[in-house]
């Protein structure tokens, strides 16, 4: 074996430019596959901490009729906030949100809109809640980029909103924009919201009540609750479903192009491959009558195949390492405005590259450069050797 | 159409003794390529039997053929038959690498074969940039390098000049001479049949008629 890697390499080495081309493909697919993998997992990782930062903290509990994507249940997601929270929430390890339907009228225009409570000064979450207690002639209210973009409101607008107490009547006020933050979180964004969780308590008439809990990681009760009063665990892992699967989906499309990528390159060996063996008869057969059996030559000709993958390896290397290094350092910022997704990505990625993602990746195409290396070798195990020293099989 | 048949060697017997300096002459068609390739287990003979170095070679496995070659024969070809991506070190050290030589060993063996051909100054030369006469003795030294029992030579000359022949034909025999190495030629090169002791002439492949030479 030892012996088929030392030829190998010279005559990989012997063939100049034809070997460099090959090898120059196949570590262009080394380092884009690498990258892009990269970029899937620095958008899961970012993805996944602009939720907890700004949506899930560490886990929530949930009111058990709540249902984020059925409106409805809204008007009995809520209760008395458990004494068991109390002593966490004055700590600030959880924080309580009131969630209710109500209706913006931003020029004059009717738009539906999540209302939510919160608490101002809390910092389980990074919504920039402290600015609710400036003191406007109007309710304060804090708005996402997104809705501000698409109800055409800014700092100091006010607009009209309306709710329903709970007692079923309508009532009307006027708040005002006093932050408008941005989150890569689309979903706490659009048509949301937040105004002082006292004053929408106050408003509807839901005192000491909530919806949901937001805690953080020093928030110890965690480990003593599934659930309590009428409100339900919901752990990260389960919050962050959502991402998981969309990465998932991803991933697979994902695939698609590295199998392309993958293929180009294989190509070019496998072209290689044929062309050696028709134009080397000569070299063949004289490995042959020097002592080589022909599945030897065979085997010499699969590990010159899968050298490239080795050199392209070492050559990405050069290359592919300082432009992962500076992409994962600048980030990739995508040519097209990302925000209107619907889903939690930012505008630039940074790839996260781990030792297990280049090994995984370098393995599969030495493994796939073999075998395709191999494919065309075979035939070298029917030749004649007299035939192939003279050149003559066509 | 179907496969026709075609007998390239008839009644051939003839035997070789250590340090003959022999050749197979005869025309194109006359079967000597086809019996230097059954002497050097390169072919099989499909009736009767070839002994080499005491081996059937009809009974020898391919790998215990490839050993046979490996270990005992040393080839050269009328194109010479070199690696082109080689230098001229590298081809003359790859018999030795396939017998497991070390490296200094190896260093040494290739330059002794180097020295009889008088290549020395050509070790990191690569066979394009050398020229036929270059190229063969070159073929020589890779085929003497492991001092092989028998040296099959199919045409040697038949690329060379008359000088580059001569020259060429004057290195084997020197070391037919000096090492006791069988070589067997296959040719129809009058400069190549001068220099045999052994003239074994072949007609559509039949052994015609043997010259012994006597110094």
């Amino acid at each position: 074996m030892w012996l088929a890697i030392k030829l190998a390499y010279r005559n990989l080495i012997g063939a100049g430019l034809r070997t460099w081309l090959n090898v120059i493909v196949l570590s262009f697919s080394f380092v884009v596959i690498i990258w892009m993998k990269g970029i899937v997992v620095g958008w899961d990782h970012q993805a996944k901490t602009d939720m907890a930062k700004w949506q899930i903290g560490a886990g929530q509990f949930w009111h058990e009729n709540y249902d984020p994507f059925d409106p409805f249940t809204l008007d009995e997601s809520y209760a008395n906030i458990p004494k068991d929270f109390q002593k966490s929430i004055s700590e600030g390890t959880i924080t309580p949100m009131l969630i209710v339907q109500g209706t913006v009228y931003p020029q004059g225009r009717m738009q539906s809109v999540m209302i939510k409570g919160i608490e101002v000064g809390q910092d389980v979450l990074e919504i920039p809640s402290q600015k609710l207690d400036t003191i406007v002639d109007a309710v304060p209210a804090v708005i996402g980029q997104l809705m501000a973009r698409d109800m055409k409101l800014g700092i100091g607008d006010r607009v009209t909103l309306r709710w329903r107490d709970v007692k079923g009547t309508f009532d009307a006020t006027d708040i005002q924009i006093v932050a408008i933050f941005s989150s890569n979180v689309p979903a706490i964004e659009s048509g949301q919201v937040y105004i002082s969780l006292q004053k929408l308590q106050e408003m509807t008439l839901l005192v000491d009540k909530a919806t949901i809990f937001t805690f953080n990681k020093s928030f110890a009760e965690v480990e003593k609750f599934t659930t309590i009063d009428k409100f339900v665990l919901k752990e990260k892992g389960e919050l962050t479903k959502s991402i998981d699967e969309m990465i998932e989906t991803k991933t697979v499309g994902q695939s698609v192009f590295y199998f392309i990528l993958i293929l180009l390159a294989m190509l070019a060996i496998f072209d290689t491959q044929v062309l050696s063996i028709f134009r080397r008869q000569k070299e063949i057969g004289t490995y042959i009558a020097l002592g080589y059996t022909r599945q030897q030559v065979v085997g010499l000709f699969t590990v010159e195949g899968a050298m490239h993958s080795i050199l392209a390896a070492l050559f990405a290397a050069v290359y592919g390492l300082p432009f992962l290094a500076w992409q994962a350092k600048a980030g990739w910022t995508m040519p097209i405005d990302v925000s209107e997704f619907g889903m939690a990505i930012a505008q630039t990625l940074y790839p996260v590259y781990s030792v297990g993602l280049v090994l995984s990746t370098t393995l599969i195409i030495v493994v796939v450069t073999t075998i395709v290396s191999y494919w065309p070798s075979r035939k070298i195990a029917k030749m004649n050797p007299t035939e192939a020293l003279r050149g003559k099989i066509q | 159409m179907g496969k026709s048949e075609f007998t390239a060697l008839k009644g051939i017997d003839l035997e070789f003794g250590t340090g003959e300096f022999a050749g197979l002459i005869g025309p194109s068609g006359s079967g000597k390529t086809t019996l230097l390739n059954i002497l050097g287990s390169l072919d099989s003979p499909t009736e009767g039997e070839a002994i080499v170095l005491g081996q059937s070679v009809s009974k020898l496995s391919a790998k215990g053929a490839a050993r046979l070659r490996k270990e005992s024969l040393g080839f050269i070809f009328q194109s010479y038959n070199l690696l082109q991506v080689h230098t001229v070190f590298e081809n003359v050290e790859f018999p030795l690498l396939l017998l497991n030589y070390t490296a200094a060993e190896r260093k040494k063996m290739v330059m002794d074969a180097l020295e009889w051909v008088g290549l020395t100054d050509k070790v990191k030369s690569k066979p394009p940039k050398l020229s036929g006469g270059e190229c063969q003795r070159v073929a020589i030294a890779r085929a003497m390098v492991k001092r092989p029992s028998l040296v099959l030579a199919d045409e040697p000359t038949a690329n060379l000049d008359a000088a580059n022949s001569h020259n060429i034909l004057k290195t084997m025999e020197t070391l037919n001479r000096e090492l006791k190495t069988t070589f067997l030629f296959a040719t129809h090169d009058e400069k190549v049949i001068g220099y045999l002791k052994r003239k074994i002439f072949m007609k559509d492949g039949l052994v015609d008629h043997e010259e012994l030479v006597n110094n």
